[in-house]
């Protein structure tokens, strides 16, 4: 609760009239190899900034090993049928261009930008790394190598520990659950698994490709076109996995970080998808109660009592579940106070409706800041993802800021009520356990681990 | 090659308040900066950490902005905001839809104006300032590895050595006449610049400046310390422990020239040849050619915007396996090799046209993916509060793409030297430290 009043500032200028937001016309194809194209026109610098998408992540994999998606993508930048890894890196510095490849929960990626003068080289790279990938066994091996150390020094990370657990919590048997692979499963990655995840995702018809930037939609097209044209390849099967039990009762998971300075807070519940009729709601109350630096949540815990530096609230929205999450790094000795105020928040957001005042500038927050996403061309790259990925309706850019404004108080409520599921909350802690036990388990049943991931108590 | 020309307009006020406007009607967006020429190298001796503690007050208060307004007027505007500090400048930026634009001008100039703070916001954004030491530093894996580590080893005047996020003493012993003191010498209309960029015309954005900036009196000329370092004569080195991390680390910065000086395009220009990614030299030998390396990159902190002794600093993380002599022996192969044999003629051309594509992106470049124009606003900053020439932002560039092989050459062999360079191993407390050297 917030211990001092909060006074009010005099002689603040008012808002002008608004300027109106005008989205870009999107230029949407399909080409006859099934791959979905959309393009938008963006003119602010000489460049252009793409994402070749395939529907298919580490979590459509995760019954052949975890993170198989991510370790795919990684090779993939490493060798085509033409041009070794080296040459790669040297093409793509000669045209100006940064590219990445990644992999998601439910995704696969890659990513790049560059020059528009030299467009056409940077897409013909893409649809070679698309197509024509090599896995050469060295690269494999190095890639392996790496991604040992890398799974090393996460487990060292409190903000990593944290997010596994919770997601090991709230997904149990649901592939989400696992958010990175463990040293023997990295070292157990063939180089033949790689290839045939290749074979079986990385085809048109499983494709989205998106391009922003500086550039004319129909002669991009054309280009887009003849470059990815020629490609074939079939939509891979997919499986949905059974749906994970909703954990009931607030639990706490203790990560033992012996000597941490600090205790890494993670708590969520389940929630929804992107998709879901209640998306923009649950957005509007995650902002107020925590997604804003002017929310409840940050006021509350940073503003008033100075127990963290960046608490944050968010909703996290994969494909086939969302859930709600509260971070908050916080000083070791007040870790109970911390987990009071994060509950307290909530529940006064499932108690008492939200004052018009503070909802009118949760509203103009959350549309304000939607439409900087026009002002940048990576901006407006995740804002067509976004739709893109989520198969959301064509003017769901042009509707978001009327559907956030048309929310009521009673709207808020509601949402609060049915998606902060305040007694259902599960609680990471991730920090040192004889500094923080007690206070940790005020709040529920505990079970404690150690960093590898084993239960110590 | 397609040029990328910024429209810009700047003024001084009779306050000395410089102003800058960069129109763009791109999108219904305008970002607001105040940038004052104050940065963690010359805040007060005694006081480390306290340029940054400063930067949190000025979020606390003004005199028509009590606590925690700054922060609602903006968001319920439907806008961002934040500050940071760096070695020579303190930064206070805004993006919000058009229609806000006055609004902020009327807040930045407030707390420009006066700073309306107590002790119970000083002990809470001290309490703040900790936890973010902690998240970012004390409870990371190489938190801090290598900004705050190298300082230390490389540098012997105070302003270029101590610790910038500061020690926990100095923080505890700030008090208010502190706080007002640093607000009275530095934060006065003539040591900064504000920057309106994006959705404004250009006369709108001086009168409005000159409406809401030019009734807050000009203050005596700030005093800067002297940062100069004495002339370094030997390879200096230094050792910290890694807490939490199992492989051992190890930074590598040599001094650079001072910014804008004759030799600073080329240096940029090897900086990216060594540092430049996947393709820049250290990453391919040190992480996928011989595999010593997990982790090697670096550069060149903030180009455009350092104004006192800095460095290009490596950061390595290295194979357990390998010892910390034989990883810089590696990286001393890497740095004699361009020393002896500069750079072909194709890479110096690729280097440049990444050169001229990253700049691009620069000035487009959101924080976050929600700040348009930062890095833009940033460029412009510098180049008027450093050398009141903001138009350079049209024609940096020719500079570097001007670079020949010769001089990258003559730069390798002139500034990376082992007696002009520092080196900190950080080393692990845990397991695979055993096998370390």
């Amino acid at each position: 609760m917030a211990t001092r009043t909060a006074e009010v500032a005099t002689g603040v200028p008012g808002l002008s009239a608004e300027r109106a937001v005008t989205w870009p016309k999107r230029t949407k194809a399909r080409l006859a190899n099934g791959l979905e194209v959309i393009l938008a026109e963006a003119h602010s610098i000489p460049k252009f900034h793409g994402e070749l998408f395939f529907r298919s992540g580490n979590a459509a994999l995760a019954d052949r090993a975890p993170g198989l998606a991510e370790i795919t993508a990684t090779v993939v930048r490493t060798g085509t049928a033409k041009r070794a890894s080296r040459q790669i890196e040297e093409d793509l510095r000669r045209i100006g261009a940064d590219l990445s490849s990644s992999a998601g929960a439910d995704t696969s990626a890659i990513s790049f930008a560059g020059l528009s003068e030299f467009s056409e080289p940077l897409l013909g790279l893409v649809n070679e790394l698309a197509r024509e990938a090599a896995f050469p066994e060295a690269e494999f091996d190095r890639e392996r190598r790496q991604k040992l150390e890398e799974v090393k020094l996460e487990r060292t990370q409190p903000g990593f520990l944290a997010s596994e657990r919770l997601r090991k919590v709230l997904f149990g048997a649901h592939p989400y659950a696992r958010v990175s692979p463990s040293e023997e499963q990295v070292a157990a990655y063939k180089r033949d698994d790689l290839q045939e995840v290749y074979r079986e995702s990385y085809t048109p018809e499983n494709g989205l490709l998106l391009l922003v930037g500086d550039f004319d939609s129909q002669a991009m097209l054309q280009s887009v076109e003849k470059v990815f044209g020629a490609w074939t390849g079939k939509k891979p099967e997919t499986k949905t996995a059974a749906a994970p039990a909703y954990p009931r009762g607030r639990r706490v998971y203790l990560v033992h970080v012996p000597g941490a300075v600090q205790t890494q807070i993670l708590t969520g519940c389940h929630a929804i998808t992107r998709k879901h009729p209640d998306w923009v709601k649950l957005g509007l109350t995650n902002s107020l109660y925590g997604g804003a630096f002017n929310s409840r949540l940050v006021m509350n815990i940073r503003e008033d009592k100075g127990y963290t530096y960046s608490p944050r609230s968010g909703v996290h929205a994969l494909r086939q579940h969302g859930y709600f999450s509260v971070s908050a790094a916080v000083r070791n000795d007040v870790v109970a106070a911390s987990l009071t105020e994060i509950f307290y928040e909530m529940d006064k957001l499932r108690s008492l409706p939200v004052p018009e005042t503070e909802l009118a500038d949760a509203q103009n927050y959350l549309s304000g800041v939607f439409s900087m996403g026009l002002a940048t061309q990576d901006g407006l790259l995740s804002q067509l993802s976004t739709v893109g990925l989520n198969e959301l309706p064509d003017d769901y850019l042009e509707t978001y800021r009327a559907k956030v404004r048309a929310l009521t108080p009673e709207d808020l409520l509601a949402t609060a009520r049915k998606y902060l599921d305040s007694a259902n909350m599960q609680i990471a802690v991730v920090g040192d356990r004889a500094q923080i036990e007690a206070q940790a388990a005020l709040f529920g049943e505990i079970e404690i681990f150690d960093a590898q991931g084993k239960r110590i108590s | 090659m397609k040029r990328l020309q910024v429209g810009i307009e700047s003024t001084t006020l009779a306050n000395g308040l410089k102003v800058v406007i960069a129109p763009d009607t791109t999108a219904p967006v305008v970002t607001v900066g105040v940038y004052y020429k104050i940065g963690f190298r010359l805040e007060p001796q005694g006081r480390s950490g306290f340029a940054h503690l400063f930067e949190h007050m000025m979020f606390q208060g003004s005199a028509n902005a009590p606590k925690m307004q700054h922060i609602k007027l903006i968001n319920s505007s439907g806008g961002v905001l934040n500050g940071s500090t760096s070695y020579d400048v303190t930064n206070y930026y805004e993006a919000v839809p058009s229609n806000a634009l006055e609004r902020v001008l009327w807040l930045e100039a407030d707390r420009m104006r006066a700073l309306k703070v107590d002790d119970e916001n000083l002990k809470n954004q001290r309490d703040v300032v900790k936890e973010e030491v902690r998240v970012n530093v004390m409870n990371q894996p190489y938190g801090g590895f290598p900004w705050l580590d190298m300082p230390p080893v490389a540098f012997r005047n105070w302003a270029n050595a101590h610790n910038f996020y500061g020690d926990f003493a100095d923080l505890d012993a700030a008090d208010l006449k502190d706080v007002q003191a640093f607000f009275n010498t530095y934060y006065v209309p003539n040591n900064a610049v504000l920057l309106v960029l994006g959705d404004v015309k250009a006369e709108d954005g001086i009168s409005l400046a000159k409406k809401y900036f030019s009734d807050i009196p000009a203050g005596a000329a700030p005093p800067f310390a002297d940062p100069s370092e004495p002339e370094q004569t030997e390879e200096r080195r230094g050792n910290v422990e890694e807490k939490f991390g199992t492989l051992p680390a190890m930074a590598i910065g040599y001094v650079m020239p001072k910014r804008r000086t004759a030799d600073w395009c080329a240096t940029a220009l090897l900086d990216q040849a060594l540092h430049g990614g996947r393709a820049g030299r250290l990453h391919r030998e040190l992480v996928l050619e011989k595999q010593i390396a997990v982790e090697a990159d670096g550069g060149i902190d903030d180009i455009f915007g350092y104004n006192g002794p800095t460095q290009m600093t490596t950061r390595i993380l290295h194979k357990p396996e390998y010892s910390s002599e034989a990883t810089l022996a590696a990286f001393d192969a890497v740095i004699r090799e361009v020393q002896q044999n500069g750079i072909s003629a194709d890479e110096l051309e690729q280097l440049k046209v990444k050169w001229r594509s990253d700049y691009y992106a620069t000035l487009e470049g959101g924080r976050g993916g929600y700040m348009p124009k930062y890095g833009l606003m940033h460029l412009l900053a510098c180049f008027t509060l450093f050398d009141n020439q903001p138009q350079l932002v049209n024609t940096i560039l020719d500079g570097f793409l001007a670079v020949t092989r010769e001089e990258i050459q003559a730069v390798a062999n002139k500034y990376l030297r082992n007696e002009k360079r520092a080196i900190v191993f950080r080393t692990p407390v845990k397991v695979g430290a055993k096998e370390a050297a």
